[in-house]
């Protein structure tokens, strides 16, 4: 210990920052347990009204919450598998490209949509998904894409999404490739290994515990879907099904004044996400990969 | 390192230069910010009627408008706690009053608004808050005094399908439907090669309500504007989008899309695209309302497509039933604006509004500079010059640049058409002389056709209608339990619901109706009607 106090010492900041932000900020959950409105905001904590689980009941209630609970699991989940699946393929593609300064120019144009604000990328995607829009013009259909109130909707976005971040999200997963012993390769040509057998049996187990930590950790955040996304490319007509809880959130916390309400929904996401966090960790080490805490 | 150095004092200065309040070159103008609900650009205060309203009350406005709807920006205002010193806040100021953010402007009025007193009138009591509280939060600016001039009507139809009717207009909507398919099918494209289009919508945002409920309400009810409410003899409040005639609008709505009349593609277009595609005069009919489709009427006169401007036409479902565009519903009670708490000088503020509320602050934001915007003739009659006329019609920006007209339906106090001051003038530049006096051709046409003086002529007259004791229910704040039932039934239920209805087949038709009626009713519509109604019968009392 007293070996490492240098060390220590630079940790301090981070420790102190740590709590300011994310621990003291805690203290607002309170609010999950009183009605407060913007009347009774800026009164002192003890002057608010305490009505136990009241807002917690009030939004298990509500006519949206079932099916925003249903969207947001299954938007996160799909989300999740072809997201991951896509950018380890695209990962493995790229890693595969001999002609390097092609490779790179890919990656980059790959990785370019990322940067870009999801208010862009919304309406860009309204234009060409939209009925009448780019895609009905060029297929000469309808394809209601953007107008049909079901789970097609999901796909929708989830697809929109992987357009936008596959590229980014494969770079981690170029970066485990990278550091595979190029050795295994070698060893393997000599053994008369083609192309996607070294893919197979040495690529992908070489990469197998980065995929696993990045599942747990996503898994921690699936009640956490992003909502102006979600916002941006909703509309009134496949509403019921791109509602996710942090919006859901939002409309009934902000949007109708009523912040113990907002804040009961929020503190139930953080609270399912460390449960679903803890659930995945376990099941990593029964799948024998390493445990994440 | 000495570069170093200086580059170092540079960035600093930098800094701290950043933090000193730009506003403190302005001399001894008072700056009062100021959110307007409606407001859509940025406005720098200093065009010729800015400026004279600063001579005057010796007060800037800086503007602040919604990035996104009026409803989210208040919320956040409420939830930061922070407000602007004067608030337009449309139909949000019942949060903004639960929240404590407007001060009772009564004690104020009273001692500096002699003008504000004389503007409102026997109006003036109908400002007070509620029965349990008398105070005065907000100045309501729509409907002051009135005289139906013009109208837009329920729905709207192109010049060019009257005249190749011989100029008959259609009444019912069935006509309305004949008239466009026969137009449709004589002409199926323009001359610029596009397809036409029988009807367009939008319904992506909350517009959903001026093109696709509130069409519903006048048509098929023939009810004028009560939101989404219809308000019997005896004062009960209906709930609009559940009535049989209602039903049957639907229904039609719902044919005309499935035999490709109405636009395909309504459900999903944003009104950008809305507005553009009636600007190419590809779309022969629209259920909208002036104020929403201006902009695309501008530009297809600036392209000489008069024609393909839109008619008014005073359609309803059956012909017994009386077009309610004309029917004067009395001044607009709960939309205005107030001053907040956070106003450090709310006197400052006050005797600005009561400015504006003066003869000569109408004069001012009405008709512009005298001897600039408008001349005053040998008979002491305001006019306005033939090149002014010209330029406002042939710049877009003419009333942001000369300031004429800019600041009226902006959120403060303004008379209406129709209205004469101390001396017999009007304080709006409309009139029918003007109004008769700038009809386009395609207009001047149609009135003569149709033998009227004026296009609104056509429309039954405000005269006909019994006055209403009550304000449109659009505009009254309600209390917050019901307000936020309602936009759940609006916005969640109603608006998905309707538009589905449209674009489901017609063998589905029946079943989405039902299925959306019950939804109504599975989240406590009836209870939320028994609440309007008291509601209603609480500012019955009041006028009594």
């Amino acid at each position: 210990m007293w070996k490492q106090r240098y060390l220590l010492l630079m940790s301090v900041p981070f420790l102190i920052w740590l709590v300011i932000f994310k621990y003291i900020p805690l203290w607002g959950w309170t609010m999950a347990f009183q009605e407060v409105k913007p009347a009774t905001f800026s009164k002192p904590f003890f002057e608010r009204e305490f009505v136990g689980f009241q807002n917690f009941a009030k939004a298990f209630g509500d006519r949206l919450f079932n099916q925003t609970m249903i969207n947001t699991l299954g938007i996160s989940l799909i989300g999740l598998v072809v997201g991951t699946a896509l950018s380890i393929l695209f990962a493995l593609f790229l890693n595969e490209l001999v002609f390097n300064r092609f490779k790179k120019i890919t990656q980059t144009v790959s990785y370019l949509p990322h940067f870009v604000s999801w208010v862009i990328i919304a309406s860009i995607a309204k234009n060409f998904l939209n009925d009448g829009g780019v895609v009905d013009t060029m297929l000469g259909t309808r394809l209601h894409l953007m107008s049909t109130n079901s789970a097609l909707i999901w796909v929708v976005i989830v697809l929109i999404e992987a357009w936008k971040e596959t590229g980014w999200n494969a770079i981690i997963y170029l970066s485990a490739i990278a550091g595979i012993d190029q050795g295994l390769y070698e060893a393997a040509k000599v053994d008369g290994a083609g192309r996607f057998q070294r893919m197979w049996h040495i690529t992908l187990p070489g990469i197998k515990p980065t995929v696993v930590v990045l599942l747990i950790m996503s898994i921690g955040s699936v009640l956490s879907v992003g909502m102006e996304r979600q916002m941006l490319l909703s509309n009134a007509l496949v509403q019921d099904h791109t509602m996710v809880l942090s919006w859901f959130a939002y409309t009934r916390g902000i949007g109708n004044n009523n912040y113990g309400l907002g804040t009961a929904i929020g503190m139930f996401q953080s609270l399912v996400g460390v449960v679903l966090l803890l659930i995945a960790n376990k099941f990593a080490s029964l799948i024998g990969e390493s445990k994440l805490i | 390192m000495k570069k170093k150095q200086v580059l170092a004092a540079v960035l600093g200065m930098a800094m701290l230069a950043g933090t000193i309040p730009a506003a403190a070159a302005e001399g001894d103008a008072v700056t009062l910010t100021y959110f307007n609900a409606d407001g859509k650009e940025e406005d720098p205060w200093t065009n010729p009627v800015a400026q004279a309203l600063t001579e005057a009350t010796g007060v800037k406005i800086q503007l602040t408008f919604p990035v996104t709807t009026d409803a989210e920006s208040v919320a956040l205002m409420i939830a930061d706690d922070d407000y602007p010193d004067l608030i337009f806040a449309k139909g949000n100021a019942g949060d903004l009053y639960d929240a404590g953010a407007y001060i009772d402007m009564e004690p104020l009025i009273d001692e500096y608004g002699p003008n504000i007193k004389k503007m409102f009138g026997d109006e003036y009591e109908k400002l007070r808050w509620s029965a349990d509280d008398p105070g005065i939060y907000q100045l309501s600016y729509y409907e002051l005094g009135h005289a139906a001039l013009t109208t837009s009507g329920p729905a709207q139809i192109q010049y060019g399908v009257l005249k190749e009717n011989g100029w008959k207009y259609p009444t019912t909507l069935a006509e309305y439907e004949e008239m466009i398919k026969s137009y449709l099918e004589a002409h199926p494209t323009t001359d610029d090669g596009y397809d036409r289009i029988g009807i367009s919508m939008t319904t992506s945002d909350w517009r959903w309500m001026i093109t696709l409920g509130n069409p519903a309400g006048f048509i098929a009810d023939a009810a004028p504007d009560n939101g989404q409410w219809l308000i019997d003899e005896d004062y009960n409040c209906i709930y609009k989008h559940r009535t049989e005639e209602e039903k049957e609008y639907f229904q039609w709505l719902c044919r005309m899309y499935n035999e490709g009349i109405l636009d395909p593609d309504f459900a999903t277009q944003t009104y950008e695209d809305y507005i553009a595609k009636l600007a190419t005069g590809r779309v022969v009919a629209i259920t909208d309302a002036m104020w929403d489709y201006q902009e695309a009427q501008t530009l297809l006169i600036g392209d000489g497509k008069l024609e393909q401007t839109y008619a008014a036409v005073p359609i309803t479902l059956r012909d017994d039933q009386t077009c309610p565009s004309l029917q004067y519903q009395g001044m607009g009670v709960g939309w205005g604006v107030g001053i907040s708490k956070d106003c450090e000088d709310p006197v400052a503020a006050i005797k600005f509004l009561d400015y504006i509320c003066s003869d000569e602050g109408q004069v001012l934001i009405h008709w512009g500079v005298e001897g600039v915007n408008y001349q005053i003739d040998e008979n002491g009659n305001r006019y306005r010059p033939e090149e002014e006329i010209q330029y406002q019609k042939s710049d877009a920006d003419y009333a942001k640049d000369t300031g004429v007209g800019y600041y009226v339906g902006n959120g403060w106090p303004h008379y209406s058409n129709g209205v004469l001051d101390p001396d017999g003038q009007p304080y709006t530049t409309v009139t029918t002389d003007s109004l008769v006096a700038e009809y386009n051709d395609i207009e001047k046409e149609a009135v003569e056709a149709w033998g009227v003086t004026l296009l609104a002529d056509i429309f039954p007259q405000a005269d006909e209608f019994e006055a209403l004791p009550y304000a449109p229910m659009w505009a009254y704040q309600k209390p917050s339990e019901l307000s936020e039932t309602e936009d759940m039934l609006n916005n969640e239920i109603a608006w998905p619901g309707l538009v589905k209805c449209v674009i489901g087949t017609e063998d589905e038709f029946e079943a989405n109706w039902q299925a959306m009626i019950d939804e109504l009713y599975a989240n406590g519509l009836e209870d939320m009607e028994a609440g309007m109604t008291a509601f209603m019968a609480e500012k019955i009392a009041a006028v009594e």
